[in-house]
């Protein structure tokens, strides 16, 4: 039997660039989670249709703590493992809203376009 | 935009970090990605997957494991920091392969930055960091001047006006009065001559500095001329002399034959103003009169309150000298103050002298970095396949050109780390060979700031020495480089004209350094050549002290009143002087040339001048007869005087050429009367005896002022100036001269033997030092730039060898080869002298006050050029003749 995730990863498509970023701050947007958590979360959230290939999340993710967008701990997790936690600093918050809105502008623009056709 | 900023620098702080703690940060992004492998695989697991395949499928959803975790470890590093370490290895590799390249250009670079790096430290500590004292820039002298005729000229202050402008002032935190004057100090040892100051209290408080044992003077121990008999020792002097035992405080020394009780030691370092004083006593027991408003000599240091201002301080202390004027016409008219800084007063001499140096080793650099950018430039051509290669292989231009400008920053920072090795070892040796006395305080050392700067030039060099190269090879077009031959060179015209625009440029630079030492030399020429009035050679001064004797004891009333006699008169001291063998003549003043002495106002008979700008002035010496035969000063009217007029009371004075010439031109002046003080004085008339020529009795070129000099008859005196004519070599009759004055009384002190030339050369040793100086700078620019045409000609020789040997082949002949050749090396040599010779019109500005008789432009600028243009020539010579020796044959074959 095959996997339903590995399925989904499959059928997926590339992400539109630069909004990778913008995912994972909308995820951690509602609290506290490490990088598996983040893919899983996307994935859930777009019915697996916005699978990413999930290794390209860690380069992202410390871009945006280098950046200072995001802040990182070591923690455990449910399954009582060492695992490393991100969360949203306020930069990363201010940065999640000016993304959102931009992207709001932009979506409803394409969505008018491709509707008016 | 603001956001941007604050994300790049928080950006950059965490890849600091990460420098630090790199291994650490690798560790977690392994944990970081095991741990969701882990977890995809567990998913996998619980929908019934076998482990080993879930464990495969986790990794593949995950990508490429490898080249993510170094994308995410790449995050954290600075984005050229790991390349950069690859053209430092790839740079110290190339250059380990070309190793002569490799040393010249460091050797020259060394020289460049070098000199630069050493002159630096010496403009840091003498014009940047200042004086050693806290807040030393607020530290400014007071020195009275008066406005004459012939221009401001400085007199010193008197003690009246002196406590005026205290009193009156409000710019200063305090001011204290001081001079500089010797001290004899007796003791178990022969009595010694020591360098001292006399100083109001506040002095030491205005340097901030407080004794280590005792106390400083209090107010009231300077409020009595000749009272307070206390003494500060300087730490020097403690510990040569008492063996720094710390109980000599509150002791008595014996000090100009008076005895003062020792109250303090001053730390380590500290020497006055002077930079020379080993002890200090009230500014009372200096002998200044304290009364005289008109009797005016030392001069005062001041410190300005916080927020004061210098031109406030000047204004303030013009109202005050004009409301002394008013009060004090006598006195004080004309008379103003001169408000300076200390550092400029102390540094007045040296600052020219090292900014025109400071000027020559900057044109050295440029020099050496032309040179050495010649260099690289014929390396860059011969790279040009290597270059197209790695850009074929994917490096970009900025790749490249971040690479040759590491190679030639390697060079410019080995060549630092030797340049600034040669200025450690060199710099203490030069200032100790100076002939101009540095401040103590002058001690340059590889301070954090110099070490900075020799970096920072090195860096630019480096950086300007990488761009050279890629200005003419620009963006190398990959097919060309690559289909030409190793012969032909595609960029071979560029290059050419860059390399000629260089070696022009080197030489114009090295005509402006040339030049710039030919008129140094010049000017210490003329300044040789100049006649003084007296002939210095053979002659040896030197003064001595002659003690009184003491009084008997029981002496009381008027007899103890009356001075004593002194221990030996002075004709007895010259009679034993005269009995040296060796001595030809001998005689003595009260002072000697170039010692310094006091000026005094005078009258001529008839004549009614009053303004304080013309009144007649004139320096004053006591002489016996032989001191104008003794000089060789001539005699131009009447006669020297007698043995009988050496009294203090004789109505005899010989005057200088000036005297006769400004109030009996063209009339007999012998018999002529003059008087000191102003027309209505009560001064007892003089009567002319004798005319002598002016002579620069007080500095070279000129005498400070244009004043005349009278002369009196010797009387007995406590301090003698000795002037003995030899006929042999005066420094060897030194101490039998010495040992002849000591002969008449043991407590007799000599002092200052030294031959009049070397008194005359040290007048001009600023100039002889910045053109010593100037003169190696500007042999190295010549070298340097001969080097620099060398290369080139040789370099357009070797691509020329097909087109020389095609030319013999078709019959020319080795002459016409030679003068091509030459005629290619002489544009390039002209191009630069010319614009080299329209620069240094600017040059003589740079030097003003440095030369001395010497305009704009002088012929020796054109003989520097001339030498310049004959060695460039001769350096082209070489390669001319190797191209002659082009073997047509062989070259033809090669084809």
């Amino acid at each position: 039997m095959i996997p339903k995730s590995f399925m989904g990863a499959q059928e997926t498509r590339e992400l539109l660039p630069g909004t990778l970023d913008m995912l994972i701050l909308k995820v951690l947007s509602r609290g506290e989670m490490h990088g598996y958590g983040i893919v899983s979360a996307i994935q859930r959230a777009s019915d697996d249709v916005l699978g990413v290939v999930e290794g390209a999340l860690y380069p992202a993710l410390h871009r945006l703590e280098v950046r200072g967008w995001v802040r990182a701990k070591w923690g455990t997790s449910d399954n009582n493992r060492r695992a490393k936690f991100y969360r949203l600093s306020a930069l990363g918050r201010r940065a999640l809203d000016e993304e959102a809105a931009y992207w709001n502008r932009v979506a409803s623009a394409i969505t008018r376009v491709m509707q008016s056709a | 935009m603001k956001r941007v900023v604050i994300n790049d620098a928080i950006g950059w702080w965490n890849r600091l970090l990460t420098l630090v703690r790199r291994g650490r940060r690798a560790r977690d992004i392994d944990d970081e990605i095991a741990f969701h492998l882990a977890m995809r695989q567990a998913d996998h697991e619980r929908d019934g997957v076998a482990p080993e395949i879930a464990r495969r499928i986790a990794a593949r959803q995950f990508g490429n494991v490898t080249a993510l975790k170094e994308q995410t470890r790449d995050m954290w590093t600075f984005p050229s920091f790991e390349s950069l370490v690859q053209d430092l290895r790839y740079a110290l590799r190339t250059l380990r392969r070309a190793p002569a390249f490799a040393l010249v250009a460091v050797l020259v670079l060394a020289i460049g930055i070098g000199a630069t790096t050493a002159m630096f430290s010496l403009v840091d500590t003498m014009l940047v960091r200042g004086l050693p004292y806290p807040e030393a820039d607020r530290l400014v002298e007071l020195i009275g001047n008066v406005q004459r005729a012939s221009g401001v000229e400085r007199r010193g202050n008197s003690y009246p006006d002196h406590l005026d402008w205290r009193a009156r002032a409000t710019s200063f935190d305090d001011m204290s009065a001081y001079t500089t004057l010797n001290t004899t100090l007796q003791g178990a040892d022969e009595p010694e001559r020591i360098p001292s100051e006399a100083v109001s209290p506040p002095y030491f408080k205005l340097f901030g500095v407080s004794p280590t044992h005792g106390r400083e003077f209090r107010p009231e121990e300077d409020t009595v001329p000749n009272r307070d008999a206390v003494v500060i020792l300087g730490d020097g002097l403690w510990r040569r002399r008492f063996g720094a035992d710390p109980s000599i405080v509150n002791r008595t020394i014996q000090l100009n034959a008076r005895t003062f009780t020792v109250i303090g030691i001053m730390p380590a370092g500290f020497t006055g103003v002077s930079d020379t004083a080993q002890l200090w006593i009230p500014f009372a027991m200096s002998g200044t009169p304290f009364d005289n408003r008109g009797s005016r000599g030392f001069q005062s240091l001041a410190r300005l309150k916080p927020g004061a201002t210098l031109a406030a301080a000047r204004a303030e202390l013009d109202t005050i000298s004009r409301q002394l004027a008013a009060a004090y016409p006598q006195t004080n008219d004309k008379r103003g103050v001169e408000v300076s800084p200390l550092a400029d007063i102390v540094l007045q001499q040296l600052r020219p002298i090292v900014v025109a140096l400071m000027a020559a080793v900057t044109l050295v650099l440029l020099i050496a970095c032309a040179n050495v950018a010649g260099l690289l430039i014929s390396r860059s051509d011969a790279r040009q396949r290597e270059i197209a290669v790695r850009t074929a292989l994917g490096a970009g231009p900025c790749r490249l050109l971040r690479q040759l400008v590491t190679e030639s920053c390697v060079l410019a920072m080995l060549g630092a780390v030797a340049g600034m090795a040669i200025a450690q070892v060199s710099l203490p040796s030069l200032i100790a060979a100076s002939p101009v006395a540095f401040p103590t305080f002058v001690r340059p050392q590889l301070s954090l700031r110099v070490l900075a700067f020799g970096i920072l030039i090195a860096l630019v060099s480096g950086v300007m020495l990488g761009i050279a190269p890629m200005m003419h090879a620009r963006l190398p077009r990959l097919g060309d480089a690559l289909k030409t031959s190793s012969r032909g060179g595609s960029s071979g015209m560029r290059s050419q004209r860059l390399r000629s625009a260089l070696v022009i440029g080197e030489v114009a630079l090295a005509v402006v350094l040339l030049a710039g030492a030919g008129l140094m030399i010049r000017s210490i020429q003329k300044l040789a050549a100049i006649d003084p009035g007296f002939d210095a050679a053979n002659v040896l001064m030197l003064n001595a002290t002659i003690p009184r004797q003491a009084a008997p004891p029981g002496t009381t009333g008027a007899a103890a009143a009356a001075p004593a006699p002194f221990v030996s008169s002075h004709t007895d001291l010259l009679d034993r002087i005269r009995a040296v063998p060796g001595v030809e003549m001998a005689s003595l003043g009260s002072d000697l040339p170039f010692g310094g002495a006091s000026a005094i106002f005078y009258t001529a008979e008839g004549d009614t001048t009053v303004a304080a700008e013309t009144m007649p002035r004139a320096y004053i010496h006591r002489i016996t007869p032989e001191f104008f035969a003794t000089l060789r000063i001539r005699l131009e009217a009447g006669r020297t005087f007698l043995p009988s007029e050496e009294r203090a009371d004789s109505p005899a004075v010989i005057v200088s050429h000036n005297v006769t010439r400004r109030f009996w031109p063209n009339q007999d002046p012998i018999g002529k009367r003059i008087k000191f003080g102003a027309p209505g004085s009560q001064n007892p008339w003089m009567t002319i005896v004798g005319v002598v020529d002016e002579v620069k009795y007080r500095g070279l070129p000129e005498n400070p002022t244009q004043d005349p000099d009278l002369y009196l008859p010797y009387t007995d005196r406590a301090t003698q100036g000795v002037v003995v004519r030899t006929r042999v070599e005066p420094s060897s009759l030194a101490s039998a001269v010495r040992a002849a004055i000591r002969d008449g009384n043991a407590s007799i002190l000599t002092f200052n033997a030294q031959t009049l030339a070397d008194v005359v050369a040290q007048q001009s040793s600023a100039s002889r030092f910045t053109s010593w100086l100037l003169s190696v700078f500007a042999a190295t620019a010549m070298v340097l730039s001969v080097i620099g045409l060398y290369g080139v000609m040789s370099y357009l020789v070797a691509q020329r060898t097909r087109e020389f040997g095609i030319r013999l082949a078709l019959g020319a002949s080795r002459l016409e080869i030679v003068r091509r050749v030459l005629r290619d090396g002489t544009w390039r040599v002209a191009i630069g002298a010319a614009i080299g010779l329209a620069a240094t019109t600017g040059l003589a500005r740079l030097l003003a006050g440095l030369v001395y008789g010497v305009g704009t432009f002088d012929i020796s600028a054109l003989i520097a050029v001339a030498t310049l243009v004959v060695v460039a020539i001769a350096a082209c010579l070489v390669p001319a003749m190797r191209a002659t020796r082009v073997d047509p044959a062989i070259v033809l074959r090669s084809e």
